[in-house]
């Protein structure tokens, strides 16, 4: 059964969906693992269902949340990317985490700066941050691909994670950093260099 | 998801609401809720009102938010509960703090049972009940459930599993009372 309203977003090769629940064992399968550490994990059985049903209604409670990152073509997940702003968070958070298989093909980047503009442009948002664990440094260079910058005198959520400040709309509007995005994430669907076989030994 | 809207003589289950944070968390920061996973912080008691939101359009069911009609109040959290790790469906209530005494939790739980087999079309349901908790317990007795042993919980630790009258018990065998 969907939960109620939550848009959907399309972008080059994702779709984004409010996550379902034929999505949970991949949510589950990567919230109990290592690769969780940077988010509260890793989570046992029960931990992780009650985060996955938190993830929804958090759409309920705030009007957005965290989507569930869909391949275009073939439906199978990738990871999640969206908004993020439990009790205790100083300020909306952009965030975003990948399947483990799925990292290092710019899904996060094209969820992300998807997500981001759809906050700016169609809920109004006039800024966001990233709240990163300083040793998450796949998740710091991410932010920093979103032109996000490390903002020492912002209030953290306990002190143990740095805040990157994304760009407001107006700054990112039609901005070399919004454009770099676009040309990175288009570089990532149709290489400019392509391998034209393998080595045979 | 739409969540249904059940009404009793004094309460009105209805669909769980930001506007009910306060209170949800004032009985989950109190030495109330140590039974059902508590004391726990503003912000953990934030994402478990989000995880009972999120239950019901991953399971098509779960707990409403129980107003008492007159005041307009919330006077508990009650209904069906099942997160991933539960060892089959089960019927819960929490009474918000200041809500105990009057039989409430009976008559939301009572309503909720009779959605979970008429609506949902279940065939029997279980409530757990934490070992100390003798007032919870007590709201299973009367509801017609029986002991049936125990459960570990990987979180909530030792648990008593008390079964329900199925449909049939409720319909054949003359138990209106609890009806």
């Amino acid at each position: 059964m969907p939960a109620q309203n939550i848009p959907t977003i399309e972008t080059n090769r994702l779709i984004l969906r409010g996550p379902e629940a034929e999505d949970y064992p991949d949510f589950k399968a990567t919230f109990s693992s290592y690769r969780a550490r940077f988010m509260g994990g890793p989570l046992n059985t029960y931990e992780a269902w009650m985060l996955y049903a938190a993830e929804i209604g958090h759409w309920q409670i705030h009007g957005f949340g965290m989507w569930m990152i869909h391949d275009k073509v073939t439906d199978e997940t990738y990871g999640m990317a969206g908004g993020w702003m439990p009790a205790g968070w100083p300020e909306k958070e952009i965030a975003w985490i990948i399947w483990p298989d799925a990292a290092g093909r710019g899904y996060a980047l094209e969820a992300t700066h998807a997500a981001r503009n759809y906050f700016y442009n169609q809920q109004g948002w006039d800024g966001a941050v990233s709240y990163i664990d300083p040793k998450n440094l796949d998740s710091i260079r991410l932010a920093e691909r979103l032109g996000a910058a490390k903002d020492k005198d912002a209030n953290t959520i306990d002190g143990n994670d740095a805040v990157y400040r994304h760009p407001s709309p107006d700054a990112l509007k039609d901005s070399q950093i919004a454009h770099g995005i676009e040309m990175e994430i288009s570089h990532y669907a149709d290489p400019l260099f392509k391998p034209k076989g393998w080595a045979l030994d | 998801m739409l969540i249904p809207t059940i009404s009793t003589p004094r309460l009105t289950l209805r669909a769980p609401e930001t506007g009910d944070f306060p209170d949800f968390a004032a009985f989950y920061a109190s030495e109330r809720s140590k039974f059902v996973g508590g004391p726990a912080t503003e912000e953990q008691s934030w994402r478990m009102l989000a995880t009972e939101l999120g239950h019901w359009p991953l399971r098509g069911y779960g707990r409403w938010a129980v107003e008492e009609t007159e005041t307009g109040k919330l006077a508990g959290i009650i209904g069906l509960w099942n997160p991933n790790g539960w060892p089959e469906p089960e019927l819960g209530w929490d009474l918000m703090n200041g809500f105990e005494g009057k039989g409430y939790a009976t008559e939301a739980a009572l309503a909720a049972r009779e959605y979970a087999y008429d609506s949902l079309g279940w065939t029997t349901t279980i409530s757990l009940v934490s070992p100390a908790n003798d007032g919870s317990r007590n709201v299973a007795k009367r509801m017609g459930a029986t002991f049936e042993g125990m459960f570990e919980h990987e979180r909530h630790g030792t648990l008593e599993i008390w079964r329900h009258p199925s449909p049939e018990d409720l319909t054949a065998g003359g138990m209106e009372a609890y009806a």
